[in-house]
C-alpha cells in the first residue's frame, strides 16, 4: 500500500465522519405488547407500525402480540426480569396488577394533553383514574350486544327480544334441527364473565361493590341473573362450558347459533358466513323488565411503562401519532366492527368511516357506538373504581360460580353466596 | 500430566454434573426458598414464613384434589398409551409391505407441535362443524352432540384420549427397540414345539420385553406427571376444576391467584414424590428379574 500515514488518517477521518454523522440522535426501539392475535389485526398493527417508522427515522416500534390468557402472568414476570415491554394494551382491571408491583408511573399530564387535542369520552379516562393518577392512555372501547339473523328469527316468527322472558322464549323457540338459540358460554374465562356480567347488569345486579367497598355480590338480582343465565344454557350448544369468543362466533357463523352474545360478529360473519349485511342484526342485551340496555364495555387501553426518560418520550410520540384521526380509524378497524372510538374527534374521523367494511356494516356499527353509552364494567361502576377487582377479574370468579351452578349443579343462591366468600378470599 | 485412575471418572462426568446443578439444583433451591417466604407477585418480596406455605397447602381439600386428580392421570394415562403402543409395536414388528413406512408414519403424532394437536383435537370434538360428533350420532351410539370438554367426566378421559394418542408413538419405538433385540429362532423353536400365538406372547414376547416396559414406566409416569400444555391449552383445568392437575394447579395459584410461594410450595411437595417416585422405581428396576 502506498500514501502516506497523515493522508490515511485523513481519509479514515472522513470515511468515519460520513458513516457516524456528529449530533445525530441515538436510535430507540420500542417494543409494543398487545394482545390482539388475529391475523388480519396483527397485519394492521403492522401496517401502522412501518408508516409510523419510516416517518419518524428516530423511533422503531416492533410489535409482540400476546395473549390475554396469559398476559396478567406473563407481563408481571417479564418486568420482574426486565424484559418487559415499552407499551402495553390493558383494561381497566389489568392496571392495578402492574401498578402493585410498582411498574406503572402516572400518566395523567400526558392524558391532559390528548384530551386538550382530541377530546376523550371521559368514561374512558374514568376507567384508570385512581390512586391519585392515571395509569394508561385510553385507545378504543368495546361493549357487548346481541347479534342474530333476522331472516332466521321472522322465519320462526319472533321479535327481536327485549325482555328477559321474550329472549328464553325466542331461545327456546329457536332451539331444534341442528339450531341452538341461544350460543352462551359457561368456561371459567374471561368471555363468560362478560357474558353472565352483561346479564347482571340488566337485572339490576351491575353493583358488586357497595359504596363503601365492601362487597354486594350476594344479592336477590344477582341470583335472580344467574337463574336466568343457567336456564338459557340450556339451549346452547353442550361444548359451550369450554367455550371462548372464538367458538361462539364460529357457531354463529355457521348457522349453529341464532344468537350470540358477542363484542362484535362482523368480521367473521362477512367473511366466513353470508356476509349479507341486511340480515345481521345487533341490538341491546335484553333486560329482565325490558326497561334497561346495559352491557359491559371495556375501554382498551395502553399503558407506558418505560422506566427510562428518552424511551417514555418515545412512546408518548407514537401514542400521539396513533390518535391523530387519520391514523385512529385505521388502528380502530382492524377489527371493523369491534373497537370502537373514545375520542370525539376519532368518532368523526374519515379514516374510520371511509372503510369498506364499516361503510358496508354501518347501520349495525352504529347500533353498537349507542348500546357502548350503556357500557359498565364490574368494579369499575357509578364513577368508583374498586382495585381489588383485578384478583377477583383474574381468577374469572364470576365464571366460577356460574360453572358451580351449571356444571356442579349447586343451588343457585348457595353459588352466588360461595362467589362472594371467594371474592372476599382473593381480595384480602 | 497424567490423571489419576480414581479421579478419571469424575473428571469426564464432572462438566455434566456441573451442567446439572445449575440447570436444575439451582432452580430447585430457589423454589423451596420461595416456599418458605411469603411473596404474591413475581418481582415484589416476601417475609419469612417458614413451613406455614406448605402447612396451608396440606390442609387445603384443593391440593388433595388436585394430587388425586394427577395420581388418576397418570394412572389412566399409563393404561392407555401402553396398550395402544403395544398393539402398534407388535404390528409394526411383523414384516408386511410398507412396515418401513408404517414405522415412520407412526411417529408424526409425535413430533407435530402441542399447539397443532390442541387446534386438531379441540376442532375434530367441536358441536360447531366437528366430525367426531356427526359421526358417533349417525352411528348411534349418542342421540345428541356431546360437549367432550364440557362435562367433568368426559372431559377428563378426552384428555386422557388425546395426550396418549400424542405421546404413544414414543412408547412404540421404544417397545419396538425390545421386540427387534428377542431372537427370531425362539418363536421359531416355540411354533415347533407347537405354541400357538398366544403362548408365545405370554411365555416369550412379554417376559423378554418387561424390562423395556419397565424403564418406560418410569419415563412414562414422570412425563405424564407434567404434561401441563395439553391441558390447559384444551380445558384450563376444567370444566369445575375437573382436570386440574398438580401442575395446573401450581400455574393457576402463581399466576392467577398471586400466590407465588403457596404455588412453590405444592411444586416443591410434587418434586418430592417424583424424585422418591423414581428412586424406588430405579432401584427396583436394577434388581435382577427374579428378585423382583
Amino acid at each position: 500500500m502506498t500514501g502516506s500515514p497523515k493522508r490515511y488518517l485523513l481519509l479514515t477521518g472522513a470515511a468515519l465522519l460520513a458513516v457516524l454523522p456528529l449530533g445525530a440522535a441515538a436510535q430507540v426501539d420500542l417494543t409494543l405488547w398487545h394482545m390482539e392475535q388475529p391475523p388480519h389485526r396483527v397485519e394492521r398493527v403492522q401496517i401502522l407500525l412501518d408508516e409510523f417508522n419510516a416517518s419518524h427515522p428516530e423511533i422503531t416500534v416492533s410489535q409482540e402480540p400476546q395473549n390475554w390468557g396469559e398476559i396478567y402472568a406473563k407481563a408481571p414476570a417479564a418486568l420482574a426480569a426486565g424484559v418487559g415491554p415499552d407499551m402495553l394494551f390493558a383494561i381497566p382491571d389489568f392496571t392495578p396488577i402492574l401498578l402493585g408491583i410498582g411498574a406503572l408511573t402516572s400518566v395523567e399530564d400526558f392524558v391532559t394533553e390528548l384530551d386538550a387535542e382530541h377530546n376523550f369520552n371521559p368514561s374512558a379516562v374514568e376507567a384508570y383514574s385512581y390512586d391519585e393518577g392515571v395509569w394508561a392512555v385510553p385507545l378504543y372501547n368495546m361493549s357487548m350486544n346481541l347479534w342474530y339473523r333476522p331472516s332466521v328469527l321472522s322465519a320462526a316468527g319472533i321479535d327481536v327480544p327485549q325482555t328477559w322472558d321474550e329472549w328464553k322464549a325466542a331461545a327456546e323457540t329457536l332451539t331444534g334441527d341442528g339450531m341452538y338459540g341461544m350460543g352462551l358460554p359457561a368456561n371459567q374465562q374471561l368471555y363468560t364473565d362478560q357474558t353472565i356480567y352483561s346479564v347482571m347488569a340488566n337485572g339490576g345486579a351491575s353493583e358488586i361493590y357497595n359504596a363503601d367497598g365492601t362487597l354486594n355480590f350476594d344479592n336477590p338480582h344477582t341470583v335472580e341473573a344467574y337463574s336466568f343465565y343457567n336456564d338459557m344454557l340450556a339451549f346452547s350448544p353442550p361444548d359451550a362450558a369450554s367455550w371462548t369468543w372464538g367458538e361462539a362466533e364460529a357457531c354463529f357463523a355457521a348457522n349453529s347459533c341464532a344468537m350470540v352474545m358477542q363484542f362484535s360478529v362482523i368480521s367473521t360473519y362477512d367473511t366466513q358466513a353470508e356476509g349479507n349485511a341486511e340480515d345481521l342484526g345487533v341490538v341491546a342485551i335484553p333486560s329482565r323488565d325490558g326497561d334497561t340496555s346495559n352491557t359491559i364495555a371495556y375501554t382498551n387501553a395502553v399503558m407506558l411503562l418505560s422506566q427510562d426518560e428518552e424511551r417514555m418520550e418515545a412512546s408518548k410520540t407514537f401514542v400521539r401519532w396513533l390518535l391523530e384521526p387519520e391514523n385512529y380509524g385505521r388502528f380502530l378497524n382492524m377489527e371493523p366492527g369491534l373497537f370502537m372510538p373514545v375520542t370525539a374527534d376519532g368518532a368523526e374521523a374519515e379514516s374510520f368511516w371511509s372503510d369498506p367494511m364499516v361503510d358496508k356494516y354501518r347501520s349495525q356499527i352504529e347500533t353498537v357506538i349507542e348500546n357502548s353509552q350503556n357500557g359498565m364494567l364490574f368494579g369499575f361502576t357509578s364513577g368508583r373504581v374498586f382495585p381489588a377487582i383485578s384478583a377477583i377479574s383474574a381468577q374469572n370468579v364470576l365464571a366460577e360460580t356460574l360453572q358451580s351452578i351449571a356444571i356442579r349443579g349447586e343451588d343457585v343462591a348457595t353459588a352466588v353466596t360461595d362467589g362472594q366468600a371467594r371474592m372476599q378470599d382473593l381480595t384480602e | 500430566m497424567k490423571i489419576p485412575k480414581h479421579i478419571l471418572p469424575f473428571a469426564f462426568i464432572g462438566p455434566a454434573m456441573l451442567f446439572l446443578a445449575a440447570m436444575l439444583l439451582w432452580p430447585l433451591a430457589q423454589a423451596i426458598i420461595l416456599s418458605l417466604q411469603s411473596v404474591r407477585s413475581v418481582g415484589t418480596t416476601g417475609d419469612w414464613v417458614g413451613l406455614s406455605n406448605y402447612r396451608e397447602v396440606l390442609i387445603d381439600p384443593v391440593f388433595w384434589g388436585s394430587a388425586w386428580l394427577s395420581l388418576i392421570w397418570v394412572l389412566a394415562n399409563a393404561v392407555l398409551q401402553t396398550l395402544l403402543a403395544l398393539v402398534a409395536a407388535l404390528a409394526l414388528n411383523q414384516s408386511f409391505p410398507g412396515v418401513r413406512i408404517a414405522r415412520t408414519w407412526i411417529v408424526l403424532t409425535w413430533i407435530v407441535p402441542t399447539v397443532v394437536v390442541v387446534m386438531i383435537w379441540r376442532w375434530l370434538f367441536s358441536t360447531s362443524g366437528g366430525i367426531v360428533n356427526p359421526l358417533l350420532m349417525l352411528s348411534g351410539v349418542t342421540d345428541a352432540p356431546v360437549g367432550f370438554f364440557a362435562n367433568p367426566t368426559i372431559a377428563f378421559a378426552t384428555l386422557v384420549f388425546i395426550n396418549s394418542w400424542r405421546w404413544f408413538p414414543f412408547i412404540t419405538l421404544m417397545m419396538l427397540a425390545g421386540l427387534t433385540r428377542i431372537p427370531r429362532d425362539l418363536y421359531e423353536a416355540a411354533s415347533i414345539d407347537g405354541a400357538g400365538p398366544w403362548k408365545r406372547f405370554s411365555r416369550i414376547t412379554w417376559p423378554l420385553l418387561a424390562p423395556t416396559l419397565g424403564v418406560l414406566l418410569v419415563i412414562g409416569t414422570l412425563l405424564s406427571f407434567n404434561v401441563f400444555d395439553i391441558i390447559w391449552l384444551l380445558t384450563a383445568g376444567g370444566p369445575a376444576d375437573s382436570t386440574r392437575t398438580l401442575p395446573v394447579l401450581i400455574y393457576e395459584t402463581a399466576f392467577k391467584s398471586y400466590r407465588m410461594s403457596e404455588a412453590a410450595a405444592v411444586a416443591v411437595l410434587a418434586t418430592v414424590f417424583l424424585m422418591g417416585f423414581a428412586l424406588l422405581a430405579t432401584r427396583w428396576l436394577a434388581r435382577p428379574p427374579e428378585a423382583r
